[in-house]
């Protein structure tokens, strides 16, 4: 029974990793238009363009809706800091970003540079994300709602919320372009979590160094001990029970850039939604199928990653990238065996700075483990642009967090 | 009626605090939108019932007298209150009412089993000892931020520096109530739930954010705490109005321990030469009579001063804390006297006989403490992965205190007065520190369902050194001598199985001269419902005598069913 049902599985994950490396150029992908129902008649009209679990729930009876794309604009200040910026940019020996100051990276791509694949990974981490911003800043109530779906479908809910700081790529706001002393800091993150009542409090400043060489700190606040720990960063692998999240993750990939290898497999358009209708999303209780969402199709380009270390958790993971965002859109996670493992997609929707332009941030985001059954569903939109001081991310708010887990 | 006034100004405190501290106050708006905008977005409520039921272990054994296998039936509720009331203010408020049900019934026992000696003032605790239904405020906090690195915080609060697990080191400026939870046992109840807020003022300054050095000051002044808070676990303490000795759940119970021709002898520690003039049996013993004795109101101060800092990956702090240390186990019993007999108002002198009673003040001395903490994490060491996290902490006691007595005495009296310490109390050098692993480990094959499921592994070792120590040192509740070094190993291990609904964890200490502790737990979380939660926990003790480290609770082994739901 057990070598039967890895059979299925292997072969299952055999055909998502032919579907989404092979099916670039689907012929059903073109033919797609707004107003289009997909649904177990015509399943196959998806395929390539969702992960495999979630077209399986296509086949077995879930209809989507396709909807006229929504357009975003890039900013005009990071267009300027492109600009500005990005001609002295260049790719160390190992990978690493030199000379890079703010706005994207490696604004002329070449599809055939063979680099290109680095070139991706370094313009997906430095995406537009404003010069720091509240993940659930944008979420009614003002934080992100977890919920934990067992294979069986109970569910259990967290609420948290989590603020970026990017202290040394401000083209905005002063002082610019770094904080001072923060030159050499790529982000800190504050998590903390205020929801149910003995998580609530529990608190991690992560930081994450520019120096190649330099692995992350993580700092957590335990309020049972009301005492901060020091995490080694092995953590990042390691599951965030009871979600199917772990550190790197957060934001569909949150490795250190320098630590993985890239590759380029090629243009794809996918399904996608970038103007969520409800937050969170109306579904069945006890399932992770968005319902009353309406599907787009979105130009991406895939990108390949594998570990420099053997023993990290995901010798595999490829990533959907938005072209004009360089957001991801689906996130497919293979194990160590070859079996389809994970299957990570996140809508976005529009938010508004505090001057009043629109911009785009993730919605509601889904991992699903399909070897274990087990889903968990993030609300996490942000709010951008807060103008949160660096001193914020630091020790001292983590011994003074109170109880409930407030800290701003 | 002052209690009652006391109560009543606490109450208003924490109203006038919430009001004055939030938006603006006018008529209009009193209970209008502005407010109910305000209390939807800015006040949050949350809290948690719990109910912990104990079952004895050793029930019927005469050290543990229980009415029935019963020992605790402890019932907590605990309601917070939340207020995020402006960008520079914040405030919350938490109530902890307490009942247990099952005591009276414990305590009814043991007053009728238990013979007493001397017979009048050691008794059980009252049968309410344990509840709390008070409307002063558990925990109420004013957080102030004047500008971006000062943070203020005033209010009944706690402030816990150091860096161990289970085991209390430099987590000494609050106390720790550990009357109404089994020692060693933090899986159980965590020290967030057994430490006792005091009122103060805590400040922090951080004077280079990136570099996270923060500058820190704490005030407490003392007097506002209550002194039934200052109760301790390995002997009865008098901290109740009429200051007479009690002893709580876990005490040792040594007056049933130390038994002499029949009957306990806790004068045991303190016999000839007292007595010397040729005494038999019983006639040897001389009694303790024994009261506590509080810091005068204006002398309860405790300030401290810490520094920390961040210096490339270690992350370390220096400070200093003058004041009561109010560890349990650090009291001393100081001699104020010696009389001929209980009750008697005549000089031994003019009776013609050698004293048989010993007056003794139970006390903490003020303390200085220079504190040490650091954490650092360790990756490849030679191309190992080590991928532990070690950190440390110390406390260096320049002047101790510590019981002292000549040993031993005859009639296998344990120990007596030493005539080179007339107080009983001698005051020594010593530095204790603590050394901690932390890491987490996979092990797949123990997580089928999920092999990224890690364990974390926890390893510390505790030592106490008297750098000038002196023969005779002992705790001040029981004859046991204290060696110039004492060592106390922990191990915790704990992981979470099907979504963290199934939660295991195991906490065991070790004294290599011969006891142990041991602390399992496993919980569980219903995979519908996240605010529910079943523990069943067990707290065991074991040891070579029955008068020291983890050998004192050797017949407490008890277990518990823990549920709490939280709101």
């Amino acid at each position: 029974m057990t070598k039967s049902l890895s059979a299925i599985c292997r072969a299952f994950a055999c055909s998502v990793a032919l579907l989404s490396v092979a099916s670039i150029s689907c012929a059903a992908e073109a033919d797609l238009k707004p107003g289009d129902t997909i649904g177990p008649q015509n399943w196959q009209r998806a395929q390539g363009m969702v992960g495999e679990n979630f077209l399986n729930r296509i086949k077995q009876g879930h209809s989507i809706q396709i909807k006229a794309p929504k357009i975003y604009r890039p900013l005009k200040e990071y267009l300027e800091a492109t600009e500005k910026y990005s001609g002295k940019v260049a790719l160390g020996p190992n990978g690493e970003l030199l000379n890079y100051v703010a706005g994207q990276p490696f604004p002329k791509m070449d599809l055939n540079d063979p680099q290109i694949g680095q070139k991706l990974a370094w313009n997906f981490f430095w995406r537009w994300l404003g010069y720091d911003y509240k993940t659930g800043g944008a979420v009614k109530g003002g934080k992100i709602i977890r919920s934990v779906i067992e294979k069986d479908g109970s569910e259990r809910r967290a609420d948290l919320v989590s603020y970026f700081l990017f202290p040394r790529t401000r083209y905005t706001s002063n002082p610019k372009p770094a904080i001072p002393g923060y030159e050499h800091i790529d982000y800190m993150q504050l998590r903390v979590d205020s929801y149910p009542r003995d998580a609530a409090g529990t608190t991690t400043l992560e930081i994450r160094y520019d120096d190649p060489k330099k692995s992350d700190d993580l700092y957590i606040y335990i309020p049972s001990i009301r005492r901060i720990r020091r995490a080694t960063t092995t953590q990042r692998c390691q599951t965030l029970a009871p979600s199917e999240f772990n550190l790197d993750d957060i934001n569909s990939f949150n490795g250190k850039i320098t630590d993985f290898n890239y590759k380029f497999l090629g243009e794809k358009k996918v399904l996608a939604n970038l103007s969520q209708e409800k937050l969170p999303f109306d579904r069945k209780q006890g399932d992770y199928l968005p319902l009353n969402e309406k599907w787009e199709v979105v130009d991406t380009y895939v990108l390949e990653i594998t570990p420099k270390d053997p023993n990290y958790c995901y010798p595999r993971k490829l990533l959907h990238l938005n072209k004009m965002s360089f957001d991801t859109h689906w996130t497919l996670i293979w194990d160590k065996k070859g079996d389809y493992w994970k299957e990570q997609f996140g809508n976005f929707t529009p938010v508004k700075l505090q001057d009043g332009r629109e911009v785009w941030s993730v919605g509601d985001v889904t991992i699903v483990n399909v070897q274990n059954g087990r889903s968990t569903i993030v609300t996490s939109t942000r709010s951008y642009n807060q103008g949160y001081p660096a001193s914020m991310f630091s020790l001292a708010t983590l011994e003074t967090v109170m109880r409930g887990g407030s800290i701003e | 009626m002052a209690k009652g006034r006391l109560n009543l100004f606490w109450l208003m405190a924490c109203l006038a605090l919430v009001f004055t501290s939030t938006t603006p106050l006018s008529a209009a708006s009193l209970f209008g939108d502005d407010w109910e905008t305000f209390f939807k977005d800015k006040v949050s409520f949350h809290g948690f019932a719990e109910n912990v039921t104990g079952l004895s272990v050793s029930h019927g054994d005469r050290h543990f007298n229980t009415s029935n296998r019963l020992d605790m039936q402890r019932f907590t509720i605990q309601p917070e209150i939340n207020v995020d009331a402006t960008s520079w203010a914040k405030f919350f408020i938490s109530w902890r009412f307490v009942k247990e049900i099952r005591y009276s019934s414990e305590a009814k026992s043991r007053e009728r089993s238990v013979s007493y000696f001397p017979p009048a003032p050691v008794k059980p605790l009252p049968n309410s000892y344990y509840d709390e239904y008070r409307p002063k405020p558990w925990e109420a906090v004013l957080d102030l931020l004047p500008t971006d690195t000062l943070k203020v915080r005033v209010g009944r609060q706690f402030i816990s520096w150091g860096e161990t697990d289970g085991i209390r080191l430099l987590d000494l400026i609050n106390p720790q109530d550990l009357t109404f939870s089994p020692p060693v046992a933090p899986n159980l109840f965590s020290l967030d739930e057994t430490r006792i807020p005091s009122v103060g003022l805590r400040t922090l300054y951080t004077i280079r954010p990136v570099s996270n050095t923060i500058l820190e000051f704490f005030a407490l002044p003392g007097f506002f705490d209550e002194a039934k808070q200052r109760v301790d676990e390995i002997v009865g303490s008098n901290d109740t109005n009429d200051r007479q000795v009690r002893y709580g759940r876990w005490s040792a119970h040594p007056e049933t321990r130390l038994v002499l021709a029949g009957r306990n002898a806790f004068g045991n520690m303190y016999a000839n030469p007292l007595n010397p003039g040729g005494c038999v049996g019983l006639g040897c013993l001389v009694i303790p009579s024994t009261g506590r004795e509080l810091p005068d109101a204006g002398d309860s101060w405790k300030i401290g001063a810490r520094i920390t800092n961040n210096l490339g990956k270690l992350n370390f702090g220096l400070g200093y804390i003058w004041g009561f240390n109010p560890q349990s186990t650090d009291m001393v019993f100081k001699v104020k006297g010696v009389r001929c007999s209980a009750g008697s108002t005549f000089p031994c002198a003019v009776l013609g006989v050698a004293p048989s009673v010993v007056d003794l003040r139970l006390v903490n001395d003020r303390t200085n403490i220079f504190a040490g903490h650091f954490n650092y994490p360790v990756g490849d060491i030679l191309d190992i992965p080590v991928n532990t996290t070690v950190r440390g902490e110390l406390a260096y006691l320049p002047d101790k205190p510590y019981n002292i007595a000549k040993f031993p005495g005859a009639f296998g009296l344990r120990a007596t007065l030493d005539p080179r310490h007339p107080s009983g109390v001698v005051e020594k050098n010593t530095l204790r520190y603590a050394l901690g692993f932390d890491r987490t480990t996979l092990i797949p094959f123990l997580h089928p369902d999920d092999p990224w499921r890690a364990f974390s592994l926890s390893f510390q070792i505790f030592q106490s050194i008297i750098f000038d120590h002196e023969d005779g040192i002992h705790p001040f509740s029981t004859a046991e001598k204290i060696q110039r070094v004492s060592t106390t190993l922990t191990f915790r291990i704990g992981t979470g199985y099907f979504g963290d609904t199934i939660l295991p964890d195991v906490f065991v200490a070790y004294d290599p001269e011969g006891y142990w502790a041991a602390n399992p737990a496993i919980s569980y979380v219903p995979p519908g419902n996240e605010k529910l939660k079943f523990s069943l926990v067990g707290a065991f003790y074991g040891g070579r005598n029955k008068f020291k480290s983890f050998g004192f609770f050797d017949e407490k082994d008890s277990v518990f069913l823990k549920m709490r739901y939280q709101f």
